[in-house]
């Protein structure tokens, strides 16, 4: 599949290795990523990877809903991408269920 | 085994010790092979120095308590590596239902729902507590996972400062829409609003912490320097991170996102 950047391939790797549980296939999608998009992009990477774990878990831990203009602009996406059935939706739902 | 597979210099990584011993400066992360630039180095070491510090409703102590717990149920479940400085985890520091909370929150923030909120609260903790605690776990876990992204082991938790919390919950803060207290957009937030936020409507990842104005803010710190300048985020285009675009960019904040169902 032609994920549309460069490197999309192996970024997508790179981020599934970081939260996974295998050390060594996350180091090897490191050395895949460098050798793909280049070395200085690897801490590029890792930095927005942290900062999403760390938003992540402020948004489920706050029970924080999207924004009615987000949800609005998102709805066929969202229906296309399956992204309605995350837990974390009803934090969205139950205040804007005519906007999901 | 990172420095057996040639990862981690170890003689950088102690040479690194012993220069901070001699109050020497060297980069936060001087032992990566991969170049880290200067704000996201400082950054990161000073919100390490921070988590030891007495907080806003944690002493100095408990808020290391809290780091070494998210560390230890990362390690339990095989998410991150212990290092080889680690030291002992002190397990007696917080009550079962904080660390049930930091456990769940760490590891598995797809499953964590309005019921583990709620148990939260009703195990004993305040709303003010809870979102210091989330707010710090979001903050270590953010930092170990760079650090393991760039291959170098987790950096050591700072020793805990004396000191009293400041137990400063700002008034502006009222029930809105999330599970915990906020403090508004401005106007309707005052001026403490238009210091944590800018001024006009924000959206609620800007204000979840808010309750905790400093977590708010160390929150925030971090979304501009790892992420992008939050006032550049309508530029489609625009780069921050060297060699990568905003568009591949958006490619790992979108596969992370998806991976912890972060619906917003």
């Amino acid at each position: 599949m032609d994920i549309g950047v460069p490197g999309g391939r192996e970024l997508l790797d790179f981020s599934d290795a970081l939260v996974g549980d295998d050390r060594k296939t996350l180091d090897a999608a490191r050395i895949a990523l460098a050798n793909s998009i280049g070395e200085e992009t690897i801490a590029g990477a890792a930095a927005v990877a942290a900062n999403f774990t760390k938003n992540d878990r402020i948004a489920n831990g706050c029970g924080i809903p999207t924004e009615p203009m987000v949800l609005k602009a998102t709805k066929e996406i969202r229906a296309e991408l399956n992204l309605n059935d995350f837990r974390s939706a009803i934090n969205s739902s139950r205040h804007f269920p005519d906007d999901m | 085994m990172l420095m057996s597979i040639g990862l981690v210099k170890k003689s950088t990584f102690d040479e690194y010790f012993r220069q901070c011993r001699r109050g020497i400066k060297m980069g936060f992360y001087s032992d990566s092979n991969y170049k880290v630039r200067k704000d996201l180095d400082k950054v990161h070491e000073n919100q390490f120095k921070n988590l030891g510090e007495p907080g806003s409703w944690g002493s100095g102590a408990q808020r290391i308590a809290i780091a070494s717990q998210v560390r230890e149920a990362c390690y339990e479940k095989g998410i991150q590596e212990r290092p080889g400085h680690s030291s002992d985890h002190d397990d007696t520091i917080l009550p079962d239902v904080a660390k049930s909370l930091i456990n769940k929150l760490s590891t598995s923030p797809k499953d964590f729902l309005e019921d583990s909120y709620t148990e939260a609260i009703d195990g004993g903790l305040t709303n003010e507590e809870y979102v210091e605690i989330v707010g710090i776990v979001s903050r270590v876990t953010d930092m170990d996972i760079f650090a393991r992204g760039i291959g170098v082991e987790l950096r050591p938790l700072p020793e805990p400062k004396d000191g009293l919390p400041a137990r400063d919950r700002p008034l502006e803060a009222k029930q809105e829409l999330a599970w915990v207290p906020t403090i508004p957009s401005h106007p309707e937030g005052g001026k403490l609003a238009e210091d944590l936020f800018g001024t006009g409507h924000k959206a609620y990842i800007m204000r979840a912490l808010s309750l905790v104005p400093n977590e708010n803010r160390m929150h925030m710190e971090l979304e501009n320097i790892q992420y992008l300048p939050v006032k550049n985020i309508l530029i489609a285009d625009y780069q921050h991170h060297d060699g990568l675009s905003r568009a591949q960019s958006e490619v790992v904040a979108g596969r992370i996102s998806a991976f912890n169902e972060c619906f917003f």
